[in-house]
């Protein structure tokens, strides 16, 4: 006699779906931090200089932070990917975002006509609203999977 | 992880020494100081990036008004005195000015200039050494 799916097989099918596509959410938003770190990296004079144009830092702090910022970014993605100290990569990244998208807020509220360098010479011409765009989006993404990895640990949202 | 990056920053930080100041944010190659400026003499173009009031109280000898304010006005002027070799030395009020490095900037970027300089510690590094 011929069966339907067991309910156990049906759910095991459901969740490796999710699963696999909560992996792409990981990836992509992985792929866009190491991209955006990966141009900072090449040219931490130009992002220094990003930096110092929100005048909210001295300038050897803002040196520290082009240094510095590029590569937490690069390995908290990676991160992500490989999932090691997934969560905290995922608190350091959300964390970047939000002062990075609240000081472009801030420096737009003080008249202050900025490059915010979050993706190199790539975003020198954007617009304030497609900047905080980008961010939110990519926020969006980091509170997904944050939300996704506490959830996840319930025992009853196991599937 | 917060660690790690340490790591991949303290390296680039010595790779990039040359190319990027932690006093200042003008790189050490655009920078001159005093006595070496005094060195090109005459080959050389004094550029005041000060407001117009504090360059009319006083300015370095020869030097030329060209500030933000009033870019568009002021730099045919300089233009028209600039030549093709001289070095270009701006300058604003101290060291913790940024007008100057903006001035280079857009010397470099708009007007396509090159040889284009900023003297540490501005007009009071110059008046200290002069006067």
């Amino acid at each position: 006699m011929k069966t339907a799916g067991k309910p156990s097989t049906i759910n095991y099918q459901l969740s490796t779906n999710r699963q696999f596509v909560w992996r792409i959410v990981d990836f992509i938003v992985a792929g866009i931090f190491i991209y955006a770190g990966a141009l900072k990296a090449i040219d931490p004079v130009q992002f220094a200089s990003d930096i110092d144009n929100y005048k909210i830092l001295p300038w050897p702090v803002s040196v520290a932070l082009a240094f510095y910022l590029p590569w937490l970014e690069i390995l908290c993605a990676l991160g992500l990917v490989f999932r090691f100290l997934y969560r905290g990569a995922l608190s350091i990244l959300t964390a970047s975002i939000v002062v990075f998208t609240l000081a472009t807020i801030a420096a737009k509220v003080r008249g202050l006509d900025i490059t915010c360098g979050c993706f190199g010479h790539a975003s020198q011409h954007w617009s304030f609203p497609a900047h905080l765009i980008t961010n939110l989006a990519i926020l969006a993404g980091l509170l997904l999977l944050s939300f996704k990895a506490i959830s996840g640990n319930r025992p009853q949202n196991a599937l | 992880m917060a660690a790690l990056a340490l790591l991949p920053a303290a390296g680039e930080a010595i790779y990039f020494r040359d190319k990027i100041s932690w006093r200042s944010a003008i790189a050490p190659s655009e920078m001159v100081t005093v006595e070496q400026a005094r060195g090109w003499d005459d080959t050389a173009i004094w550029v005041d990036a000060r407001p117009d009031d504090e360059f009319a109280s006083d300015h370095v000898p020869g030097a030329i008004s060209l500030n933000e304010d009033r870019w568009n006005e002021l730099l045919p002027q300089f233009l028209a005195v600039w030549a093709p070799g001289k070095k270009i030395i701006v300058y604003c009020s101290s060291l913790s000015c940024n007008a100057s490095r903006e001035v280079a900037h857009r010397l470099r970027k708009e007007a396509q200039l090159s040889d284009v300089f900023v003297l540490e510690g501005g007009w009071e590094a110059w008046l200290k050494k002069n006067r």
